[in-house]
């Protein structure tokens, strides 16, 4: 026990004090919160520059309304328009030259578009924006397009004899509310399940290859330096392996502390923004039951010794970096199928295909809290799973050991299944 | 007690028998030499006796007690195949090897500081293995090997890769750890080493033991049958087959092994009858060397 602590230590502080963990561990969240933080940044800037336009009106009755709607249309500072003047051609063979006169206005920069109501309109002709970088702003299209839809559409009613103030009351639309029954009662859905359980998955599918990897490299770096004769000279394989195993845990959960206290102060922060700006909305409680936090440790747990004994003793297999891509290719493979595959159980959480599935021992970390996270299956199911885990991640430990203790002092060329095959029966 | 003691010990790897009944015994304080040929076993003798292997049949005892977990501890290893880790500080590997040893931590850490001095490492004990040269690197894991100061040590070729100074420094160290009562296995293919350094020797080939006991009787059981000789001109005398079994041309010194009953007066006689100029003309016992080569070459005839 002794010497499995000391390699545990070893192995988590020579990693937590690298270069790469402090810049993952600090940089990640950053780069995370910057993609969604950015964006938002920016497009608040843009909309304040007001585009400058003209309307040309051959129907000469909407430009009115939609002047009104596009000026006023001013919920965070200016407008992302403002009609400077509107052109009515007398008749429609003055509009080409009006349209020649527009373009020299945009080209001098005095204008930055135009907006063109052709005369059949009515009928579905479509209007036309004219300006230098019509593709621009996405929402300024937007805005853009309801202002003349509304003022069509009214114009239209207005015609049938319904006389209509504003258009938005009138086709606006019901919300239909989704509710979870479970046995504690009933909580409204508004993707929160969703969300839970596709960032638990994503979690686990993450950290499985990360780590995984992680000891895999760990154990390959000590073979091809040779420390590994020194090592094993010291105290017995499974020692060895074990602490590699427990240390890179220990690394992660490291990690995942640090980004949960990060996010949490982050999110209590948030919503305090949030119930600050725009107070009385509701935001989604996200209900977490304690007992999904202990079944989360127990498959992030049991997932990762099956996963990083089977990377480890895949590591011990090769001796560069080159075989080690090729041989950890299984391991990913699975972690990534288990992981495509909650599409399925998305779908139909309790369907049958869903059920033995989640009781596959690889796939079970990942499906098995999707399924608890989504709608959670009868305890048997969950016991059954834990237990199907636990007995094949204790046989995949002991033969990955025994595959290690052979493959650490084998250089060369990368065994075959048949070599494996004896490998594990050496004594 | 012996510090070290196989019985009809054997280790296979698939069809490949490495190890085929091997038994030897290391008298405590000794500094005995393991000696073969590349893929004799050496190596795979060595990793049984620190449990890295499980040996097949047979038996091991370590000072008196069967292999196991807590043997371990009782010896120094130094493989062939040098490594220590690259990008840790000299101080923290060399602690860390220490204490997998069994010495408790703040133990660990004033014996590498005092042999990290002794070592004339001193000056680089916060600086990373990586940053070593490659003769400092052979130092530092040197000092793992021995930083527990066990009763015995193993160093498979503990010379190579060491210039002169650093090569007398390792080996007053080791004649410092014997007399202190450590006994020093030493596995090489530098037979002047072993002339010098060593009281027994074991020589196996194939995986058997093919010459063991007391270096000094052995060689006398060979007897002098060696003519050591310095000359210069005509070299013709050293062709009397009748005489001489074979010639090993060292340059400036040619080493000839007689025939059984040869009468070195023959050849003084042949060698100024043929106009050489004798500086040197030495009978001795064969060479370590010689022994080693007849009796692997031998085995394969």
């Amino acid at each position: 026990m002794r010497k499995i602590w000391l390699v545990i230590k070893r192995e988590y502080l020579v990693r937590v004090r690298t270069k790469g963990f402090i810049i993952g561990t600090i940089a990640l969240p950053l780069l995370a919160v910057g993609l969604f933080v950015i964006p938002v940044i920016v497009a608040k800037r843009q909309t304040t520059q007001t585009q400058k336009i003209a309307i040309l009106d051959e129907t000469g009755t909407l430009a009115p309304a939609i002047t009104q709607k596009l000026n006023q249309k001013a919920i965070r500072g200016q407008p992302a328009f403002r009609v400077e003047r509107t052109l009515t051609p007398p008749a429609p063979s003055d509009a080409a030259d009006l349209r020649k006169e527009l373009h020299a206005e945009i080209n001098d920069g005095r204008l930055d578009g135009y907006l063109l109501l052709p005369k059949d309109i009515r009928d579905g002709k479509s209007a036309e924006f004219y300006s230098k970088n019509p593709a621009g702003n996405l929402m300024d299209l937007g805005t853009l397009r309801r202002a003349v839809s509304d003022a069509v559409v009214v114009w239209r009613l207005k015609e049938h004899g319904i006389q209509v103030d504003k258009l938005s009351d009138l086709i606006k639309g019901v919300e239909v509310s989704f509710i979870k029954v479970t046995r504690e009662g009933e909580v409204e859905e508004k993707g929160q399940t969703f969300m839970v359980a596709i960032s638990l998955a994503m979690v686990l599918y993450i950290s499985l290859i990360v780590y995984g990897v992680m000891t895999m490299r760990s154990v390959l770096e000590e073979k091809t330096t040779r420390v590994v004769e020194v090592l094993v000279s010291s105290l017995q394989p499974y020692q060895l392996l074990m602490g590699k195993i427990l240390g890179v845990a220990a690394v992660g959960f490291t990690q995942y502390l640090i980004w949960t206290i990060c996010g949490g102060l982050l999110a209590g922060y948030g919503s305090a923004m949030a119930a600050a700006l725009s107070p009385g909305a509701s935001v989604p409680r996200i209900n977490v039951p304690p007992s999904m936090l202990v079944y989360l440790v127990i498959f992030y747990l049991t997932g990762y010794f099956l996963y990083a004994s089977l990377y480890a003793a895949a590591g011990s297999m090769v001796s560069s970096d080159e075989e080690a891509q090729q041989v950890q290719m299984p391991m990913t493979l699975l972690i990534v199928v288990s992981f495509m595959l909650f599409t399925v159980i998305m779908r139909n959480p309790n369907s049958t295909t869903a059920v033995v599935l989640s009781l596959i021992p690889f796939f079970a970390p990942i499906l098995m809290i999707l399924r608890i996270a989504l709608q959670t299956p009868p305890f048997w199911q969950i016991a059954l799973s834990i237990a199907l885990t636990i007995a094949t991640t204790l046989g995949i430990v002991k033969i990955s050991a025994r595959i290690y203790r052979v493959g650490i002092l084998m250089y060369g060329k990368r065994p075959s299944l048949v070599e494996l095959w004896r490998w594990l029966r050496y004594t | 007690m012996d510090a070290l003691l196989l019985e009809q010990v054997s280790k296979r790897f698939d069809t490949v028998t490495a190890v085929d009944t091997l038994s030897l015994r290391v008298k405590q304080g000794a500094v005995f030499g393991l000696l073969g040929p590349n893929g004799a076993g050496k190596t795979t003798t060595l990793r049984m006796v620190m449990r890295i292997l499980i040996p097949d049949d047979g038996t091991i005892q370590v000072l008196g007690q069967p292999v196991s977990d807590r043997t371990q501890d009782l010896i120094g290893y130094l493989p062939e195949e040098r490594g220590i880790y690259q990008r840790m500080k000299v101080r923290e590997a060399l602690v860390f090897l220490g204490a997998l040893k069994g010495l408790s931590e703040s133990e660990s850490a004033q014996r590498v500081r005092r042999w990290l001095e002794r070592m004339e490492l001193a000056a680089w004990s916060e600086k990373k293995i990586i940053d070593l040269s490659k003769g400092m690197q052979q130092k530092a894991q040197f000092i793992g090997a021995i930083i527990h100061e066990p009763p015995i040590l193993i160093l498979d070729e503990p010379f190579t890769g060491l210039d002169p100074i650093n090569a007398v420094l390792v080996k007053d160290i080791m004649l410092e750890l014997r007399d202190k009562g450590s006994t020093i296995i030493l596995s090489t293919h530098r037979m002047e080493q072993v002339e010098m350094m060593c009281d027994s020797i074991c020589l196996i080939n194939k995986g058997r033991s093919v010459l063991d006991g007391e270096l000094r009787a052995i060689k006398q059981s060979y007897g002098k049958n060696t003519l050591r000789i310095e000359y210069t001109g005509d070299g013709d005398f050293l062709n009397l087959t009748a005489l001489i079994e074979n010639v090993n041309r060292y340059g400036a010194v040619v080493e000839a092994k007689l025939r059984p009953g040869a009468d070195p007066q023959e050849i003084l006689k042949a060698a100024l009858a043929g106009g050489a100029r004798i500086s040197r003309f030495e009978l001795i016992e064969p060479p370590l060397n010689d022994i080693f080569i007849e009796k692997v070459a031998g085995g394969h005839a």
